[in-house]
């Protein structure tokens, strides 16, 4: 497409762009320049801060909980999301435009359009009320990782639902001939066939988990401070401290790996020719 | 319809079935006990929690909020059954107590009560000492930053009349609103722990006046402050005056300097109370009964900076424990005041006219 | 789908069978996430819409009986008398939600366009490099503003020496730093949209635009411009919408002083609680983003765009 542009025009381009994406890392980069301040009294060497995030129990337990929690929620999201995009492609019923065809859309959209704080708050109250009712789902973890399933789920099922309306659908009718019952055809061929969807679902369940702070921050209970909840009660109180940038500077970095690692991924997956039936 | 049904009992199903995978929770019920302590953040030393899991053979996990309403919210969102000991504000107690999220205390399992100095027993806020035990008190006063603003009056007038800081940034407390709506009464002349709506509307007027001012820059915490007037990002604010005694300690911020109006101002007691569910109440008692141990007792409060409610720890606090800044001398304490607690009518009066003043 | 009536009976039945079974593994398949959704978010929010139609108990919880009080509290009215703070609240938040996709727009044409005009194998990279800071978490990306913006740092000298702030105060907090935070945190949702039209641009229609119009700016607007309407609209929505309700940022970035209506109603629950008047603002903001969602899909449908990812 390139050469639908005037070279003039194309530099003005690169002139105009530069500074956003200066914009988007300069204050990011601060944060890592910052976390390299002297300690107090300016004695030991810099990266004090570091060593002093790894002696910190609170800040390991921290970023163990915000992995486990990124970790299983991201699993269940993956597969209650695999389902829902695979089942909604291959059999939606209902006439085109109804109701019975557009409510399970409705569904899926509500957790992605639902302001944060809104489902925060929603599922704060409603926590409480089940565990005053029944004694389970005590504030937690556990309501934490419910809660993020909510809103992956649904991100995990555009994807492979996007996934699912590239492909042929002969495909699907030739694996009848193939398996026996659409169990086998839907772990031996569907699966195979949307991997790459499924690990960008994965892949993108773990960055909104990760991304997530009103949510968590409305549903956690005792012993689940995660690694975005303990920066802000430690922003909240402190402001800007140079143990916390050397904190968000990890975090950045652990992300900006984690996406560079999922583009070099996907990229590997896409030159694999697709299948298509009749090749 | 029917699909529908048997649809969602197998996400019940499933749902139990994941949630078994995912939960993990409740955390370590591994070997030993564990105490769940929900408490301020940096409210209580390392060292002294070590030593604590050495005498009790337990484990401590704690976890912080950061205003006693996001206290009171997490204890009715489950919380009253998953901690074991909270730290509520004097102010709180009677809110906590009425809606029945903590427990009546067992003095026969917390001994180390006697330690406790006569003034803080039985206090108004929780008579008979039936719900609570003092954790740490401390007064509420204002920082200022002495390189800019000096030679202040001991007066809320530093904060509301513009003629005594017509250019430096300062700020005014955020949170339930109490000690701001307080400040301005004292100001007016209504004193610190006025009452009656047309006061309140009067010191709301005022507050909102000083919103108004360009040099204001916001609602802060009282924490938060300290380390803003340090850094000289603001020149004034309300804050407490641990925040100060802990980097006078650390020399961190000799440019700061703390005063109490004389109009009168916020003491204040920080209680230890157990949730009327609490998993391990007998933890619970042993917990606060260490707190109150002359040798706790002190190194808490020698950590802390903040005033010690116990008798016995006082031999062995340390100096910075008895400059005035940490416990005011006696003609100080004739204009400190406990915050009345509020209720009902009152409290949604309150409510919506902090609410009003903070949406201007 | 033809209607059963129309049908020989037994086709009928075998359709009936064939759609039975259809019926059935849409639910195996797609059921538990959906049902998932629905007992975990739709039905908490339906509760907390209802709290909103409660009387407040002594100490901000709902109590009976139903009332619409709460909902006179959101129009103005309280125990002081009818006041502008609540409209004003709300218009400054949709002024801010507003202006935040005004910026974003501004911002993200030039990059988009930037890299579209590069070879096909650099732009997931140059694309993937604007979306990697909002992988990081929204409190991280926040607080990154607060050191630059903070009074004392070089942004603040250089507002105070053209006279943007009075000396000795910073950016932050308040309005202005609200705004750079909504525009930061939600510059990606900006650019995946628009790019995304951008790069099915057709560009014959350039090309045919080329020799009518004499200048590139009316170029652009006749050519280029329609055809990102659809990306644009969605990138609205994305930013608009999540800015209008956002939490994080007013907190740390608006220093407590005029609040937006996130930190209104999370202030209902955390700080002077009152959980009918709460929910009341809640239903409130959600009439306005549904509102909104609705306004953008007829434009969208009105202009003849795609619906891009809809399901």
């Amino acid at each position: 497409m390139s050469q639908h542009l005037a070279k003039p025009v194309r530099r003005a381009l690169f002139a105009a762009s530069m500074p956003v994406y200066l914009l988007l890392y300069a204050p990011l980069a601060l944060i890592a320049v910052f976390s390299f301040a002297p300690a107090p009294g300016g004695v030991a060497a810099s990266g004090f801060w570091y060593a002093e995030l790894l002696h910190s129990p609170g800040v390991l337990a921290a970023f163990r909980r915000s992995l486990t929690l990124a970790l299983g929620s991201s699993i269940l999201g993956t597969v209650l999301g695999t389902l829902m995009g695979f089942g909604l492609s291959r059999f939606r019923t209902g006439a085109k435009g109804g109701f019975a065809a557009a409510l399970p859309s409705l569904i899926i959209y509500t957790p992605i359009i639902m302001p944060s704080l809104v489902f925060g708050i929603s599922e704060l109250i409603f926590f409480n009320l089940v565990h005053r009712a029944t004694g389970f789902l005590a504030a937690g973890l556990l309501t934490m990782g419910i809660a993020h399933v909510t809103f992956q789920a649904p991100y995990v099922a555009l994807v492979v639902f996007a996934r699912m309306a590239g492909l042929d659908p002969n495909l699907f009718e030739a694996s009848h001939d193939l398996y026996a019952d659409a169990r086998q055809s839907f772990l031996h061929l569907t699966i195979p066939v949307i991997r790459p969807a499924i690990i960008g679902g994965f892949l993108l369940a773990f960055t909104l988990s990760i991304d997530d702070f009103t949510i968590s921050y409305f549903t956690a209970g005792p012993g689940s401070t995660t690694l975005p909840i303990y920066i802000y009660s430690a922003v909240a109180r402190k402001g800007i401290a140079p143990d916390i940038n050397a904190l968000a500077t990890l975090m950045i970095a652990t992300v900006i790996g984690i996406g560079l690692l999922q583009y070099v991924f996907t990229r590997h997956r896409e030159r694999r020719p697709m299948p298509r039936v009749g090749d | 319809m029917k699909s529908l049904c048997s649809g969602l009992t197998r996400i019940a199903l499933t749902a139990a079935f994941l949630g078994g995978f995912l939960g993990l929770p409740p955390p370590a019920q591994a070997a030993g006990k564990t105490l769940y302590l929900f408490n301020w953040q940096d409210y209580i030393g390392k060292g002294l929690l070590k030593k604590y899991e050495a005498h009790c053979g337990c484990k401590v996990v704690q976890t912080y909020y950061d205003s006693n309403a996001a206290l009171a919210a997490k204890l009715k969102a489950g919380g009253d059954s998953q901690f074991d000991v909270v730290v509520p504000s004097s102010y709180y107690v009677p809110q906590l107590v009425h809606e029945g999220l903590i427990r009546k205390l067992d003095k026969k399992e917390i001994p180390n009560f006697r330690n406790l100095i006569a003034r803080f027993k039985d206090p108004t806020y929780d008579p008979h000492d039936a719900h609570s035990m003092p954790y740490q008190w401390g007064t509420t006063g204002i920082g200022y930053l002495k390189t800019k603003v000096s030679n202040l009056p001991e007066s809320w007038a530093v904060l509301f009349n513009p003629k005594l800081n017509p250019s430096y940034p300062f700020v005014l407390m955020a949170g339930s609103g109490r000690d701001t709506i307080g400040a301005a009464c004292a100001y007016l002349g209504y004193g610190f722990t006025c009452n009656k709506k047309s006061q309140w509307i009067k010191a709301a007027k005022l507050v909102e006046k000083t919103e108004k001012r360009k040099n204001f820059t916001g609602f802060v915490d009282g924490d938060p402050v300290t380390g803003e007037i340090k850094k000289g990002t603001i020149a004034i604010g309300m804050t407490f005056n641990g925040q100060v005694a802990e980097c006078y300690d650390d020399k961190s911020c000799l440019n700061t300097g703390y005063l109490l109006p004389k109009q009168g101002t916020e003491i204040w007691v920080d209680t230890m109370a157990v949730p009327t569910h609490a998993p391990d109440p007998k933890l619970a008692y042993d917990f606060i009964n260490f707190i109150l141990s002359a040798k706790a007792g002190a190194e808490l409060s020698n950590f802390n900076l903040y005033g010690s409610p116990n008798a016995a720890s006082e031999p062995m606090l340390v100096a910075a424990m008895k400059t005035p800044l940490v416990t005011p001398t006696s003609a100080q304490m004739k204009y400190l005041y406990f915050l009345p607690p509020l209720a009902g009518k009152k409290l949604q009066e309150f409510n919506a006219i902090w609410t009003a003043v903070r949406q201007h | 789908m033809s209607t059963l009536t129309e049908v020989p009976i037994l086709r009928g039945t075998a359709e009936r069978a064939e759609r039975m079974a259809r019926a059935f593994r849409l639910w195996i398949t797609a059921g538990p996430g959906l049902g998932w959704i629905v007992v975990f978010l739709i039905l908490p929010s339906a509760i907390l819409l209802a709290i909103g139609f409660f009387s407040i108990g002594n100490y901000g919880n709902p109590r009976l009986p139903l009332t619409l009080e709460p909902f006179r509290e959101v129009a103005g009215y309280s125990i002081l008398g009818w006041s502008p703070a609540n409209i004003t609240t709300i218009l400054r938040s949709l002024v801010q939600a507003v202006s935040a996709a005004g910026l974003t727009i501004l911002l993200a044409y030039p990059v988009v366009f930037f890299i579209t005009a590069q070879p096909i194998a650099l732009r997931p990279l140059l694309l993937l490099f604007v979306v990697l800071p909002s992988w990081t978490n929204q409190v991280v990306r926040t607080y990154a503003w607060m050191e630059l913006l903070g009074p004392g740092s070089g942004l603040s000298h250089l507002a105070q020496t053209i006279g943007f702030i009075p000396h000795h105060l910073g950016l932050l907090p308040g309005i202005f730093a609200m705004q750079v935070g909504l525009t930061y945190n939600y510059l990606p949702y900006m650019v995946v949209p628009l790019y995304a039209a951008a790069e099915k641009l057709d560009w014959t229609l350039v090309e045919a635009g080329r020799d009518l119009y004499a200048s590139g700016t009316k170029l652009f607007w006749s050519a280029v411009f329609p055809q990102t309407i659809p990306g644009l609209l969605s990138g609205i929505i994305l930013v608009a919408i999540p800015a209008f309700g956002d939490y994080v940022v007013p907190m740390l970035l608006g220093g407590g002083k005029s609040m937006m209506i996130g930190s209104l109603i999370a202030a209902q629950f955390l700080n002077t609680p009152n959980w009918p008047y709460g929910a009341a603002l809640t239903i409130f903001m959600l009439i306005f983003t549904c509102g909104g969602l609705i306004v953008f899909r007829v434009m969208t449908k009105r202009l003849g765009g795609s619906e891009g990812t809809m399901m």
